[in-house]
């Protein structure tokens, strides 16, 4: 099993300034899964019943010279934890930049490593960033979990298969702050936060107390995937009606998330993404939240980059 | 914009519109000491007035005039008076002033099940909407009547942020403090003791900039329990010290102390405003606090 390679200066950038923040604030561990075209920060896919995070890099994106082997496919797998792996790699950056003195050519390596640690007697997994500096070198070991076994690789990718599915219908919010404010303000309300997605393109969240009702709603948003009109005679209605007539013609679905999940998936916004879209899976089985990053100046989505959360559906009757 | 349903069987009591929220979320703010507060709630053709109370030893008052609000059509009849969890007021409106949004909202009172609702108006395609249910009021009033001691009212004025700071100050030695006015020198004593004792004096013709204004004409001097004297000034908003405002103290007939702030609801400008920062008077709400003294032994 191996695996080497050199981090690209964009590669460094995309996980330094916006991913790896992202993912810290996501959960302590996540799997890190490497195959021959891509990487994959997963969180919460085989255990637990949080937020599901699935980040998916292609490789050339972030890495020069890469190489991973193993008797499973090419495939490794292992969880680690983010904030120390945000560590190496900030601390690195800072490093490369202090000692290169501008020289592109230190580059940042990046290899899974079997080391004996001091008062151990067994070898130990690291992931281990090796910067090179004009005389001396910094090397820096991130503890990681053993690898996973052939059966608990196909079972993450497993998951990983079944985690694509894509919701009917997604309406995109072209300014998520806006909604992190709101939802930012909202959790001082509530726990649970009903979220309503209809084929017109109406967004609704919504906390629903013994005491209070409080709610936002987007309208009018751009649909990917089923859509319809919504009926002249609903526009002047209250949100709340409006998005109760949708629900019983079946033009709209709503579902129940924990506040502290759906507050946690807009933390990927610190990725920086383009748009994000949000659709309830059918059966109301999750509610997904698609992030789209365009190819820096272009209206191009860029296909090498793909972020989406899962947030895991509360059972109405256990508010 | 999203209006309510078509039937409406009368009138609401009270839709009004306020073009600034977080004016109002800092009023008030400055009244909220815990976490979950009953507050009253008085709607009337002068305005809205919300009273919070604790222990039958300290009341609040916010006064939020007419003048505050861009609409204000009253149409009950008598004052309707309705219990409200102020925790939960503050938090609904503070989720309206988020940035990005409108920062107009509309009150209205009652909805179809004596709800208070609000919801955002002028905003396209978004809007952000909640209903609060309220309670019926206790009947028993809440009797902080405040009578002037003698003839002259025994007053002064203090920058608001120094009295917030001499408040904060007197945490330490005990849990309460002692107010002296004292005519010559004209002179207004904090006083805690306890684990040891800290006073502070605030001197008129030493401290001008500090004590703006200063009536006594008998020396009085009361205890008040710290943690009331703390929730009379916790919560001031920023600008009040920012603005450079003042408290108006008054000791009425046997130690009730009323304790006065003006708190800017206006919309903040672009442009700063000059550092008198002036405006107008109908753009302030006026919170009370009403402190009742110490038993004395």
């Amino acid at each position: 099993m191996k695996f080497k390679a050199f981090l690209t200066e964009n590669g460094v950038n995309l996980l330094e300034k916006r991913f790896l923040p992202a993912f810290d604030k996501m959960g302590k561990t996540c799997h890190l899964f490497l195959t021959k075209d891509h990487l994959f920060f997963l969180h919460n896919l085989l255990n637990g019943d949080g937020v599901q995070c699935i980040a998916q890099f292609r490789i050339d994106l972030l890495f020069d010279d890469y190489r991973v082997s193993s008797q499973n496919d090419d495939r490794i797998a292992f969880s680690l934890d983010v904030s120390l792996l945000y560590r190496a790699v900030k601390s690195s950056v800072s490093i490369c930049t202090e000692f290169s003195g501008g020289l592109a050519s230190n580059r940042l390596q990046i290899k899974l490593v079997k080391k004996l640690p001091p008062n151990c007697t067994q070898p130990m997994p690291f992931l281990t960033f090796e910067t090179k500096g004009y005389k001396s070198a910094v090397i820096q070991d991130v503890p990681i979990s053993k690898p996973l076994s052939r059966s608990q690789v196909v079972e993450l990718q497993t998951a990983l298969d079944s985690a694509q599915d894509l919701p009917p219908t997604l309406v995109q919010v072209q300014d998520p702050s806006q909604l992190q404010n709101f939802v930012d303000r909202m959790k001082h309300v509530g726990d649970v936060l009903n979220v309503t997605i209809s084929k017109h393109g109406d967004l609704q969240v919504q906390i629903s107390t013994t005491l209070v009702r409080l709610g936002s709603e987007f309208q009018r948003l751009s649909v990917i995937g089923e859509k319809s009109q919504a009926p002249a005679e609903d526009r002047n209605l209250s949100a709340q009606a409006r998005s109760e007539r949708a629900i019983a013609r079946g033009d709209a679905q709503s579902v129940q998330v924990s506040v502290k999940h759906f507050s946690k998936s807009l933390q990927c916004h610190l990725t920086k993404p383009d748009s994000a879209f949000y659709g309830i899976a059918p059966q109301g089985a999750c509610l997904t939240v698609i992030f789209q990053f365009m190819v820096p100046g272009t209206r191009q989505t860029d296909k090498s980059i793909s972020l989406h959360c899962r947030l895991p559906v509360l059972d109405p009757g256990s508010n | 914009m999203n209006s309510s349903p078509a039937i409406e069987p009368d009138a609401p009591d009270l839709v009004c519109q306020l073009d600034n929220v977080q004016g109002m979320v800092d009023a008030l703010t400055c009244v909220r000491w815990k976490r979950h507060q009953d507050a009253l709630v008085e709607l009337s053709e002068h305005g809205i007035v919300l009273i919070v109370e604790e222990s039958g030893c300290l009341q609040a008052k916010v006064y939020l005039q007419r003048e505050l609000f861009t609409k204000y059509e009253y149409g009950a009849e008598g004052r309707p008076r309705f219990g409200i969890s102020l925790g939960l007021l503050v938090d609904c409106l503070n989720t309206f002033s988020s940035p990005g949004h409108s920062n107009t909202i509309e009150i209205k009172y009652p909805g179809p099940d004596m709800e208070l609702l609000l919801k955002s108006v002028d905003t396209l395609n978004s809007c952000i909407y909640s209903e609060i249910r309220t309670r019926i009021p206790e009947t028993s009033e809440w009797d902080y009547n405040f009578e002037q001691a003698g003839t002259v009212p025994l007053t002064f004025t203090v920058k608001s942020a120094a009295l917030k700071e001499a408040i904060d100050d007197l945490e330490w030695p005990g849990s309460s403090v002692q107010i002296s006015l004292q005519m010559s020198p004209p002179c207004v004593t904090f006083r805690g003791e306890g684990h040891g004792d800290l006073q502070i004096d605030f001197m008129y013709y030493a401290n001008t900039d500090l004590l703006l204004a200063f009536h006594c004409d008998t020396e009085v001097s009361y205890r008040y329990k710290y943690k009331f004297l703390k929730a009379t000034t916790a919560n001031i908003p920023g600008n009040v010290a920012r603005e450079n405002r003042g408290s108006k103290l008054t000791i009425g007939r046997g130690g009730m102390l009323k304790v006065q702030h003006l708190v800017s609801v206006s919309k903040p400008l672009a442009p700063q405003v000059d550092s008198a920062g002036y405006q107008p008077p109908s753009r302030i709400a006026y919170i009370e606090f009403f402190v009742k003294p110490e038993e004395t032994a």
